[in-house]
């Protein structure tokens, strides 16, 4: 699983990449936290555009990283969600919290 | 035709994309879907990761079991363990439920295994491991 980073502007753009599972997420969540503590932008957008799998698990780390800024008043975004993991969110009423944006 | 396979593993995480990739190919006879072949990935998961993070304190074993009727469009897996068990197995199938929030658990993982799969059982009883039967027609 990998995870990229990107600033434009004010938003903090993560890019994740491979299957994210609860084996792969084990260290994602301490490099996403590490690079949202840096602070200093106003949205963090969650590409999911080379995300290969995602399960349950996924859902967790997105829903923990949501609150996490949800407490620091920055607001999340997602883009790029491809159908499997759509399927996922869709499930769980993840839309409902989180909003996707077009590119 | 029909086809069946089991198998043994630890309950190391590693194994939650190894069981993907073997129930995802042992269905390629009845030709899925992509969508049909992501639901059966992604029930299995959840199943396997609910036995690797519950199961045992340490690692244990998973037995993964598929069968395969070709005439019927069906394939059914199992996914069982000796660890622990559930306490309450009715409220392990509610959504949102966990016994580990603290870990940024979902709880999703039963609800998912739910709606992709065309059927689902689940048995269990304290210290005496746990048994996901799920099943799902490819037409």
């Amino acid at each position: 699983m990998g995870l990229e980073f990107k600033r434009r502007g004010k938003d903090l753009c993560l890019t994740l990449s491979g299957d994210l599972d609860e084996y792969t997420a084990r260290s994602l969540k301490a490099e996403a936290d590490r690079l949202i503590e840096a602070r200093g932008f106003s949205t963090v957008t969650l590409d999911m555009g080379g995300v290969t799998f995602m399960d349950s698990t996924g859902l967790g780390f997105v829903l923990g990283r949501y609150k996490k800024l949800r407490g620091m008043r920055v607001e999340m975004l997602l883009k790029n969600v491809p159908p499997q993991v759509d399927k996922v969110f869709r499930t769980s009423g993840v839309y409902s919290l989180i909003p996707i944006v077009e590119d | 035709m029909k086809n069946h396979f089991e198998l043994k593993m630890p309950s190391d995480g590693v194994n939650e994309g190894f069981a993907r990739g073997v129930a995802a190919a042992f269905c390629l006879p009845l030709e899925p879907t992509l969508e049909q072949l992501s639901d059966v990935k992604t029930a299995i998961s959840e199943a396997v990761t609910n036995a690797v993070v519950h199961a045992y304190d340490g690692v244990g074993e998973i037995r993964l079991f598929g069968e395969l009727d070709e005439d019927a469009h069906t394939v059914r897996f199992v996914v069982e363990d000796d660890g622990k068990g559930i306490e309450d197995v009715q409220a392990a199938l509610q959504p949102f439920y966990t016994t580990r929030p603290d870990d940024e658990r979902s709880g999703m993982g039963f609800t998912i295994i739910e709606t992709f799969m065309d059927d689902m059982r689940v048995t269990s009883s304290p210290g005496s491991g746990v048994r996901v039967e799920m099943m799902k027609v490819m037409k």
